[in-house]
C-alpha cells in the first residue's frame, strides 16, 4: 500500500505505517536509508519543521520480517500564491488568449481552472497544448461595451488562490511586433537608410484592420532615439542619419484605432552609404614606394597626384611621372 | 460587379475614405466628451451601465459575414437614433445646468453635429449603392422615459459609450465596404488563417 502525502514547508509531519498499530515494531527508511529511532513515536514517524529536502519516499517495514508494510511519498511544498494572469489579443478580431504563471513555485503539482464571463454569458477558454499555461477564446461578438471577466483559480493539495481580470474588448488588443525588419543603405546617399518590414503574421486581416507603426533609430554611439510614427505603409526612409555611423533600428505596431503598441521588433543594424576612398594610381604607387624608402614623407591620400579617372593619353602619364620624380627628390632632402 | 477602377468604385472608395475620417474624428471627440461628462456629472468612469432602451448597441455577432448593405443600414439606423438621443441629452443638460456648464453643452452640440453629418454621409453611400433609404418614422426613438436625474446621467454615459464603440465599428464597416471588387450585397468574410 502507498499514498502521497503533501505537507507545508515548516510543518510537523506524522507518518503512519498504514494500518499498523501504534505500538507495532517497525523500521522506517527514507529513500532507502534507515531512519534513526529518535524520530519515531511508537510506529509513527515524526518529522519536525519539514523543508523541501524532506521530500522523498518513506518506507515502513514490519520489525522482524522486514516485510514492506507501507510506502509514503512525502511531498513538501507551499499553497499557491495569487497567480499572475495576462490576457491579450494579438490576432484581433479573431479572439484573445490568456496566459498565467505562479509568482513563486509551490514544489507540488498545481491545477489551474479559468473561467471567462462576458456579461452573463459563460465562455469557453480552450487550453493550448503548448504552452500549457495558456488558453484562447474566439470572439463571439465584436464592438461590445460589456466587459470580459476572467477568473483564474489555482489549486494544489495545500490550498488554493485566484485572481480576476476585467477588461473591455479594445483594451487588450496588442499586435505582435513587425517581422522581417530590414535596413539598407541608399547608394550615393550618405545620410539615408531605407527601412522595410512586414505586418506580424499573427495579425489576420491587415486590410480591414490596418496597423500603424512606430519606428525608432539611433546611432550606436548615442543613447537618444529618434522616433517616427507612420500611419500607413511598411517602409520608411531615414534621411537624417549621421554619415558613416552604424545605426540600430526597431519598429513597433498598433491597430490603427484601438489597443496598445506592440513590443519592439528585433533590432537591425545598418550604416549609411559612404564613398569608397579613392586608391592611388599605379604611377603614384611607384612614387610612394620610392619616397617611402627614404623618408616618412608621404603625400596624403586625398591629394590627387594623378587622378585615375583623368589619366588619358601619354601627356597625363608624363605629368604623373614628373610629379613622382619631384616627390622623390624632395624626400631625399629630408634624409 | 464593377471593375476595380470604374468611376463607381472610385467614388465609393472616396466616400468610404471620407467616412472613415469622419468617424475617426467623431470617435476622438466622443472620447474627450466622455471624460468631461464623467467628471462633470460626478460619475465613476468604471461604472457598468446596463443596456438602455433606445440606445443602439454596437455589439454584433458574425460581423465579418455582414453584407455591405446590412452594414450601411445598421449604421444609418444607429446614427439616426444617436442624433435623437444626443438632442435629448443636450436639452436635459440645458435644463439641469442652464448657463452653468456651457463647455459640456458645446461639446455635446459639436458631437451632435458630427453625428448628423455622418448620418448624411451614410445616406449618400446608400444612394450610391442604389439602396433605398429607409424613412425615419420607423426608427425614431421612443418617447423619453421619466428618469430621475441620476438615471438621466447614467443613460447619458451609456449613450456616449455606445457611440464611441459605434464610431470604431463604422470605421471597420467602411473599410470592408471600400475593399475593391466587392459588391455591396456580398459578405466579404475574414480569411481564416491556418
Amino acid at each position: 500500500e502507498s499514498h502521497i502525502q503533501y505537507e507545508r514547508v515548516g510543518a510537523d509531519v506524522t507518518m503512519k505505517c498504514g494500518s499498523m498499530d501504534w505500538d507495532a515494531a517497525v523500521t522506517w527508511t527514507a529513500n532507502g536509508t534507515d531512519i534513526d529511532e529518535s524520530h519515531l513515536n511508537g510506529s509513527y514517524l515524526i518529522l519536525k519543521n519539514v523543508d523541501l529536502s524532506h521530500s522523498g519516499q518513506y518506507s515502513c517495514y514490519e520489525g522482524s520480517s522486514w516485510h514492506l508494510k507501507y510506502l509514503t511519498y512525502l511531498r513538501v511544498g507551499t499553497p499557491p500564491k495569487e497567480p499572475v494572469l495576462m490576457c491579450r489579443s494579438n490576432n484581433y478580431p479573431k479572439g484573445f488568449y490568456c496566459s498565467w504563471h505562479l509568482p513563486t513555485p509551490t514544489y507540488i503539482p498545481n491545477s489551474f481552472n479559468i473561467s471567462v464571463i462576458h456579461g452573463t454569458k459563460d465562455m469557453v477558454c480552450e487550453k493550448d497544448a503548448v504552452p500549457k499555461n495558456r488558453c484562447h477564446i474566439r470572439y463571439l461578438q465584436l464592438f461590445s461595451t460589456v466587459k470580459y471577466k476572467v477568473t483564474l483559480t489555482v489549486t494544489n493539495a495545500l490550498g488554493k488562490n485566484f485572481t480576476t481580470l476585467t477588461f473591455d474588448e479594445f483594451a487588450i488588443v496588442k499586435p505582435d511586433p513587425p517581422e522581417s525588419v530590414v535596413a539598407k543603405p541608399v547608394p550615393n546617399n550618405p545620410r539615408r537608410l531605407e527601412v522595410s518590414w512586414q505586418n506580424p503574421s499573427s495579425w489576420p486581416d491587415p486590410e480591414s484592420f490596418p496597423l500603424k507603426f512606430f519606428l525608432r533609430y539611433r546611432p550606436l554611439i548615442l543613447d537618444q532615439w529618434q522616433h517616427v510614427e507612420l500611419s500607413d505603409g511598411t517602409s520608411h526612409t531615414i534621411t537624417d542619419a549621421y554619415a558613416g555611423k552604424e545605426y540600430i533600428i526597431q519598429v513597433a505596431a498598433k491597430d490603427n484605432d484601438i489597443g496598445t503598441w506592440s513590443d519592439w521588433s528585433v533590432a537591425v543594424h545598418a550604416t549609411p552609404w559612404t564613398e569608397e576612398p579613392k586608391h592611388l594610381t599605379t604611377e603614384a604607387q611607384i612614387t610612394e614606394t620610392t619616397s617611402a624608402s627614404t623618408s616618412s614623407f608621404m603625400a596624403p591620400p586625398t591629394t590627387k597626384i594623378c587622378d585615375k579617372g583623368a589619366v588619358v593619353g601619354s601627356g597625363a602619364m608624363a605629368v604623373c611621372w614628373t610629379a613622382g620624380l619631384v616627390v622623390a627628390a624632395y624626400s631625399v632632402l629630408f634624409i | 460587379m464593377a471593375a476595380a477602377d470604374s468611376p463607381f468604385t472610385a467614388l465609393r472608395h472616396d466616400l468610404c475614405s471620407r467616412g472613415i475620417r469622419l468617424a475617426g474624428k467623431m470617435r476622438a471627440d466622443v472620447i474627450n466628451l466622455l471624460d468631461a461628462y464623467v467628471e462633470q456629472q460626478g460619475l465613476d468612469a468604471s461604472s457598468s451601465v446596463a443596456a438602455v432602451e433606445g440606445v443602439p448597441l454596437a455589439a454584433v455577432e458574425r460581423w465579418d459575414e455582414q453584407t455591405g448593405t446590412q452594414r450601411l443600414l445598421e449604421n444609418l439606423a444607429a446614427y439616426r437614433a444617436f442624433r435623437a438621443l444626443l438632442a435629448q441629452m443636450l436639452e436635459e443638460q440645458q435644463e439641469q445646468l442652464g448657463e452653468a456648464d456651457m463647455g459640456l453643452g458645446r461639446a455635446l452640440a459639436a458631437v451632435l453635429l458630427q453625428v448628423s453629418a455622418f448620418t448624411y454621409h451614410l445616406e449618400e453611400l446608400l444612394r450610391l449603392e442604389s439602396c433605398g433609404i429607409p424613412g425615419e418614422e420607423g426608427d425614431g426613438t421612443p418617447p423619453p422615459p421619466c428618469l430621475s436625474l441620476f438615471e438621466q446621467k447614467l443613460r447619458g454615459l451609456g449613450v456616449l459609450r455606445e457611440l464611441a464603440q459605434w464610431a470604431v465599428r463604422s470605421m471597420r464597416d467602411l473599410r470592408q465596404l471600400a475593399k475593391p471588387g466587392l459588391p455591396t450585397g456580398a459578405a466579404p468574410g475574414l480569411a481564416e488563417s491556418p
